[in-house]
């Protein structure tokens, strides 16, 4: 009897001639994800399989996992011989610690894939539902809406289980390249990262920081908040960009009006060519539409126009509830609330442009020759490669 | 490196470090122990009882040590009210620290809680606190120095009132920031906090002077040490490091007090020289020798805080405690300190380490930083 976690995968069944690819790159996300748990990774006919982790790390592992991009559900389970008797005694174990031993109503739910095994699904769960019912005095079996279940899959061994997690589903991490992520602290953008991180892309994350118009405070919250998004996403590149000289620029010389929205060309102008040199092929942002100024139609237009590569925006169509929502279910929330981003207030023009003009907008960044400031915070960039597994 | 935050924390003492380390090391003993090395241990910890007892004209027997500021001043309040039969008023002062501020509050539930306004240097103003004396007050917990302002209150005068008025109230004085920078008599109080990290000892001890004969449930419960008023296993290593420091700031305190009040007078005679620059609180030749406050106008505390940061020089925007909570700095308001004033406002403290040269390195790092950042105001 081995104690072993049955990780099952959703869309990359879907997949061709490169399933094998997407199932790679899955099971170096488990491993990646595991690392530290001493764990075996196997996969087969459809399955994963993880042997090793001791029993009181199950529960630990079985979180981890949660967090693997490409894992539709996981189990922790019971592996035995298969052998009628051994199934029963495991079975009953389960059945003896599942609901706290308060349940009153079970059903058993058999899968034979073996097809050697003597007996077929119909029989098993007829003869373990006997079985069970018969040490048992005091349950009894509900079809519709039993209180426990007892999972029986017969494959290479006998798996007996109750739970099915589920996974965070999407792709795995890896299968999709990479992208860049401009993530300011605030509650969207690592909402936006872990999105598109499910969707199987690698990230770099661009953040700018506006010293000593924003503290160290601030810029430790970026990090915990990337830290945050990598327990999903993998390792993340977290590139740190000193803002000031430039910020300063466009408060002295382009029109109040314009402030944020220029502000925001010049992060994506120096975001993609970090993302040139991460080998990234796209951006990422958590803007809304018509969340604020800068996130109208007309503003978007203009900032996307500053740059060649694709902008992805993956909360575009999302109320601000929906994005707390996914930032409270993976834990960047709290942090993101902590108070120290609205430090850059003395920038925010009391009246911005909300329909601003592309040419109009090109005309005021050229008032200004940003390129040897640009250059010189691509310059003076701090790379951190953050880790949160 | 110019540290000009004195009144967050000090730099501990070399010599306080050394008592705590041989505390921990070989003199590591409990001094509840039964064998002579305990019985050494236990020794030393009443000398220091002794020692801070005189400093402040009490009785050894009424010092209990706890584990600073915050601990004493939530004991104080709780264990001198739970000790009291029947309900009725406590007074504290509008610019309280939240170890006081929050405790009162939280026990406006059953208490009848009442804040005294102060002038606009931060000082309690007495004719307003006669006024909320009632019969039935119980507790009066006022500050013996604002910690924003370096105001002085007139603890004396403050305790002949509440005895005057109240005979059967009990006045609570939270001395953290008064200890040893301003004169202090604890014959003028019934309970007296103090904290060691204020004054160049290890943080995390301090000590509440209890009056003999108050009655006084004390804190937390357990092995009954402290008079069974404060149970805990004794810290030995912060006791006898506070005691370090202690000794030292005696044996020094006037050179302290005439330095601290010289770079005081000086940062403050650099800096108001400057345009749109305004005092908050008593004047520099007045107050607390360790404390002052100023406003610039046309730039945010914080952001001057940050700037002043990246040339290694280190001052505060106000007590910790309400740094995050913009135009909500409670002890600003409640001296009528608001809008620009109150965004700009930069509390310098001082200490026996300070020299007159660094406060003019610094006015000349405040005067050209000013220059640049009062370029980019909000519009």
């Amino acid at each position: 009897m081995e104690q072993i976690l049955l990780v099952r995968y959703g869309e990359i069944h879907l997949k061709g001639l490169n399933r094998p690819f997407f199932e790679r790159k899955l099971i170096e996300g488990i491993n990646n994800a595991l690392r530290g748990f001493g764990a075996t990774v196997r996969r087969e006919q459809g399955r994963i399989y993880v042997h090793g982790v001791s029993e009181d790390r199950i529960e630990d592992a079985c979180d981890a996992l949660t967090r693997v991009f490409g894992v539709h559900s996981i189990s922790p389970a019971v592996a035995v011989e298969k052998d009628w008797d051994a199934i029963v005694d495991a079975a009953a174990r389960l059945t003896e610690q599942a609901a706290g031993g308060q349940a009153k109503t079970f059903k058993v739910y058999a899968r034979r894939s073996d097809k050697r095994f003597p007996m077929n699904s119909e029989a098993i769960s007829r003869e373990l539902g006997h079985a069970l019912l018969q040490r048992f005095a005091n349950l009894k079996v509900d079809v519709h809406a039993p209180e426990i279940k007892v999972c029986v899959e017969i494959r290479e061994q006998a798996f007996i289980y109750a739970d099915e997690i589920m996974g965070a589903g999407g792709m795995p991490t890896g299968t999709a390249g990479r992208a860049a992520l401009l993530i300011s602290g605030g509650i969207d953008s690592p909402v936006a990262g872990y999105l598109m991180a499910k969707r199987g892309l690698v990230l770099s994350a661009v953040h700018f920081y506006s010293y000593p118009y924003t503290s160290a405070r601030a810029r430790d919250k970026v990090v915990t908040l990337t830290r945050l998004v990598s327990r999903y996403a993998g390792p993340i590149r977290l590139h740190l960009v000193p803002f000031t000289e430039i910020q300063l620029a466009i408060y002295e010389k382009c029109p109040p009006k314009e402030t944020t929205v220029l502000m925001r060309r010049l992060m994506m102008r120096i975001a993609e060519q970090i993302a040139q040199k991460d080998g990234a092929l796209a951006l990422i942002t958590g803007e809304a539409l018509g969340q604020v100024a800068s996130q109208t139609l007309e503003s978007l237009c203009v900032t996307d126009d500053a740059v060649n590569m694709p902008v992805f925006r993956p909360l575009i169509g999302f109320d601000k509830e929906e994005i707390v929502s996914i930032a409270k279910r993976i834990g960047t929330f709290e942090t993101s609330i902590l108070p120290y981003e609205d430090c850059c207030t003395v920038f925010v023009p009391q009246h911005p442009v909300t329909k601003p003009e592309v040419e109009k907008l090109r005309e005021s960044e050229a008032m200004v020759d940003f390129t040897p400031m640009v250059e010189a915070a691509l310059v003076r960039t701090e790379l951190l490669l953050v880790d949160g597994v | 490196m110019i540290y000009l935050d004195n009144s967050a924390t000090t730099r501990t003492l070399t010599a306080a470090a050394e008592a705590a380390r041989q505390y921990m090391d070989e003199n590591f003993f409990n001094p509840a122990a039964a064998y002579a090395p305990a019985v050494e241990s236990e020794r030393a910890v009443n000398g220091a009882r002794a020692r801070l007892a005189d400093a402040m004209h009490a009785g050894a027997d009424e010092i209990i040590f706890t584990s600073g500021g915050t601990e004493s001043n939530n004991m104080a309040i709780r264990g001198s009210l739970g000790a009291m039969r029947g309900r009725g008023r406590i007074i504290m002062s509008a610019v309280e620290h939240p170890s006081v501020f929050e405790v009162m509050r939280n026990l406006s539930a059953e208490y009848n809680v009442v804040e005294a306004g102060v002038d606009k240097e931060g000082r309690v103003d007495l004719g307003g606190l006669s006024q909320l004396i009632t019969p039935n007050t119980r507790l009066v917990s006022i500050m013996q120095v604002n910690n924003e302002t370096g105001a002085v209150n007139d603890i004396p005068a403050i305790y002949k009132l509440v005895k005057r008025m109240a005979p059967g109230a009990l006045l609570h004085v939270d001395g953290v920031q008064g200890f040893l920078k301003v004169p202090f008599d604890a014959r003028n109080c019934d309970f007296y906090t103090i904290s060691g990290h204020k004054f160049h000892g290890p943080k995390g001890v301090g000590a509440l002077f209890v009056r003999k004969g108050t009655r006084f449930l004390g804190g937390q419960i357990g092995g009954g040490q402290e008079h069974n008023l404060r149970s805990g296993t004794t810290n030995t290593p912060g006791i006898m490091g506070m005691d370090a420091a202690l000794q030292y700031y005696l044996a020094n305190q006037q050179a302290i007090w005439q330095n601290m009040r010289a770079c005081k007078v000086r940062l403050a005679g650099n800096l108001l020289s400057l345009p749109d620059v305004f005092l908050n609180g008593p004047a520099p030749e007045s107050g607390a020798p360790h404390i002052l406050n100023l406003s610039f106008l046309g730039v945010r505390g914080e952001v001057l805080l940050h700037a002043l940061e990246e040339k290694r020089i280190y001052v505060s925007t106000g007590s910790a405690c309400s740094a995050h909570k913009k135009g909500k700095n409670r002890i600003l308001n409640a001296m009528g300190v608001t809008g620009e004033r109150q965004e700009g406002a930069i509390r310098f403290s001082f200490s026996a380490f300070n020299t007159p040269a660094e406060m003019d390195e610094a006015a000349s790092a405040i005067a050209e930083l000013l220059g640049m950042l009062r370029r980019f105001k909000r519009r």
